[in-house]
């Protein structure tokens, strides 16, 4: 079974999730799905704690929520926000400079 | 039939502070996630028992989902931040919104409002005949 959330992965459920909405809206579910689907596997979003990261970025108007009835059922559908896309770029860019300090380091030889 | 003990969960977000209305959601939301988990599970060629209980254990403990929302104060209720501020302003909110009580049960209960109304005519109609029937009876009599 995939381990949910190491330690060391804090900030990348936010940055995957407002990855995914940037693309289409989706419920909670479907984006757990998702990140497992776009990351080969390789990150999985714990199925219940997902909820509390959407409330808490639709709380900072990074996401919008709405209710939509999908066969018989109310689902609860998250879009990203301009304030939203905003948080996308400035995490995207935080990624890329961490995993290329992090890449840099790995590639120095050992006994430097 | 398994399934996860959303009363607890419920209870202790409310504790923990969060508005009714968010617990409320976040239960629905959990509610369908389950659902989800059963139903791919179950298309997937499993028993509905097995699939519950696989939902369960993915799903996880409401316990931990109760602490990992806790653990954010962003998520919690503007009354639980400020109770003292709460505590003044409730009293005069509700005595404020008072007299408008009746009104907005009458707005909301439109329906049966206006069905009593009917039957109130109807009867009020109807004795009205049953008097006038009987006043003439004793006029021609």
């Amino acid at each position: 079974m995939t381990q949910t959330n190491p330690p060391f992965m804090s900030g990348v459920p936010e940055l995957l999730l407002l990855r995914l909405l940037d693309q289409r809206e989706m419920y909670g579910y479907e984006l757990v799905r998702s990140v497992r689907k776009v990351t080969g596997e390789a990150i999985s979003l714990g199925e219940g704690v997902i909820y509390p990261a959407l409330h808490s970025l639709e709380r900072n108007g990074a996401l919008k929520a709405r209710r939509k009835p999908v066969g018989g059922r109310t689902r609860v559908y998250y879009a990203l926000t301009a304030k939203g896309r905003q948080r996308l770029d400035k995490l995207r860019n935080d990624w890329r400079r961490i995993q290329g300090g992090i890449t840099n380091a790995l590639e120095v030889p050992s006994h430097a | 039939m398994p399934r996860p003990d959303f009363g607890s969960l419920q209870a202790q977000l409310l504790r923990s502070g969060l508005s009714p209305r968010h617990v409320r959601r976040t239960i629905t939301e959990l509610d369908e996630h389950f659902d989800d988990l059963v139903d791919e599970a179950v298309a997937n060629g499993a028993c509905v028992y097995a699939s519950e209980q696989q939902a369960l254990q993915d799903l996880g403990d409401v316990h931990e989902i109760a602490a990992v929302i806790g653990e954010r104060p962003e998520l919690r209720s503007w009354a639980f931040h400020h109770p003292r501020i709460a505590v003044l302003l409730y009293p005069l909110v509700c005595f404020a919104v008072l007299p408008a009580v009746p009104l907005i049960a009458g707005v909301t209960n439109a329906v049966y409002l206006g069905r009593w109304m009917a039957c109130a005519a109807l009867s009020g109609v109807v004795t009205a005949s049953i008097m006038l029937f009987l006043q003439l009876s004793f006029a021609l009599t």
